[in-house]
């Protein structure tokens, strides 16, 4: 399973970001390896406006099963994610990749 | 902890009640207008400026007049009628311009380049309160964008957390769009403000789903309460029915219009009446969060 994690940097112990369209880094972990690979997000973030369902493109072409973030896509980008059948989930705003991943597994996190 | 007060509808007081709740914990609190569009905080907190940076977005077509073979053909093909040819030079109108590039795709000799456009400025300022305002100024014909948003929130997250400060207020724009959203993401409140008007209703209904995505706490201050007291109820009910707190009900006062006259709070014409109605609202607000 590969889960998407929105972050503000590339590492296990880096900060989640809560934001999703305008995320510093979407980070993508391979449960099987516990490999994390991490794609920058500065392209979206330099758009005025659509920078949600852009960053639901590049989480489309990544194909990830889950997506794991802060508040939450918006109204756009959330209808995109939902086409594509990832599992949401949310609330991870405050925590880091290793511990929202911790919070996943443990069925703590709002969504799914 | 941040809070964010938006209104969905334009015009139901928000920013009065924001700018009355900077004055109720001001030296905990770092405030960000995010209603960059119609900034206004500014109008009522007489800020100093501290600091300034450019604001780029978006971009515009320039054409290299050396380069240009004035073929006409941008001319004839920009939606926007952007592209003027007085005296044989060819030039782009900056404001009519929508940047969409396609000039400078279609340039046979490639005389068009795309520039950064500088949009606006974006300030740390200290108000006649003592704490920091980070807000920003847009040119003519520029408009408020998540990405300002995103900029003028980071400014202010960045501000609270050097200066210990243990709130984050911010005035966020109306309706529920690309700025909204922006305002919304990192926040830990939203407090709606309506007034019971059938539009009043309605956007709230539709900043409500947005907001509910969001998976914030949710209040929301029923403004001029009083001028339709059915649709008070109807907003009332809604409330109850999504499991929004109803913050207060503020009934049609002429302070509003009185305040913004004089370019102040409300809690400044008048503290005997507005203080402690503010301060319950924001222990409320506060007591919820925690």
């Amino acid at each position: 399973m590969k889960i998407a994690f929105t972050s503000k940097g590339p590492a296990w112990d880096s900060p989640m970001d809560e934001r999703f369209g305008r995320t510093d880094y979407l980070v993508i972990l391979d449960d099987q390896s516990m490999e994390l690979t991490a794609v920058s997000n500065q392209d979206s973030q330099a758009v005025a406006h659509g920078a949600g369902p852009k960053t639901a493109q590049k989480l489309f072409d990544l194909a990830p099963d889950v997506l794991i973030t802060g508040n939450g896509p918006g109204g756009n980008a959330a209808a995109v994610l939902n086409r594509m059948k990832i599992k949401i989930y949310t609330g991870a705003g405050g925590l880091t990749i290793r511990s929202a991943y911790e919070q996943f597994k443990h069925n703590q996190l709002k969504g799914g | 902890m941040e809070i964010v007060v938006i209104s969905g509808k334009g015009g139901t007081g928000k920013t009065s009640i924001a700018a009355s709740l900077a004055f109720m914990a001001s030296q905990q609190t770092v405030l960000a207008d995010c209603d960059v569009d119609a900034a206004d905080l500014h109008l009522i907190l007489h800020p100093r400026i501290l600091h300034r940076e450019d604001f780029y977005s978006g971009v515009k077509a320039v054409i290299d007049p050396e380069a240009c073979s004035a073929c006409d053909l941008c001319r004839q093909r920009c939606r926007f009628a952007a592209i003027t040819n007085s005296d044989a030079a060819y030039a782009v109108d900056p404001l009519a311009c929508e940047g969409c590039g396609y000039c400078h795709q279609l340039c046979p000799s490639q005389a068009i380049s795309l520039v950064d456009c500088k949009v606006g400025e974006c300030y740390r300022s200290q108000t006649k309160l003592g704490n920091l305002l980070i807000h920003a100024r847009l040119e003519i014909g520029a408009d408020n964008s998540g990405k300002l948003v995103a900029r003028v929130k980071k400014e202010a997250q960045q501000a609270a957390e050097s200066e210990a400060m243990q709130y984050i207020l911010v005035d966020g724009s109306p309706g529920i769009g690309c700025p909204v959203i922006s305002s919304l993401s990192g926040a830990d409140y939203a407090l709606i403000v309506t007034e019971p008007t059938l539009s009043g209703l309605h956007d709230l209904q539709r900043v409500w789903e947005l907001a509910s995505s969001f998976g914030l706490r949710l209040g929301c201050i029923i403004n001029k309460s009083d001028l339709n007291p059915q649709l008070a109820v109807r907003i009332a009910n809604f409330l109850q029915q999504k499991g929004i707190t109803l913050v207060e009900e503020l009934p049609y006062d002429d302070d509003f219009q009185q305040a913004i006259t004089l370019g102040k709070s409300l809690v400044e014409i008048d503290p005997g009446k507005w203080q402690s109605r503010f301060q319950t609202i924001f222990d409320k607000i506060t007591k919820e969060t925690r």
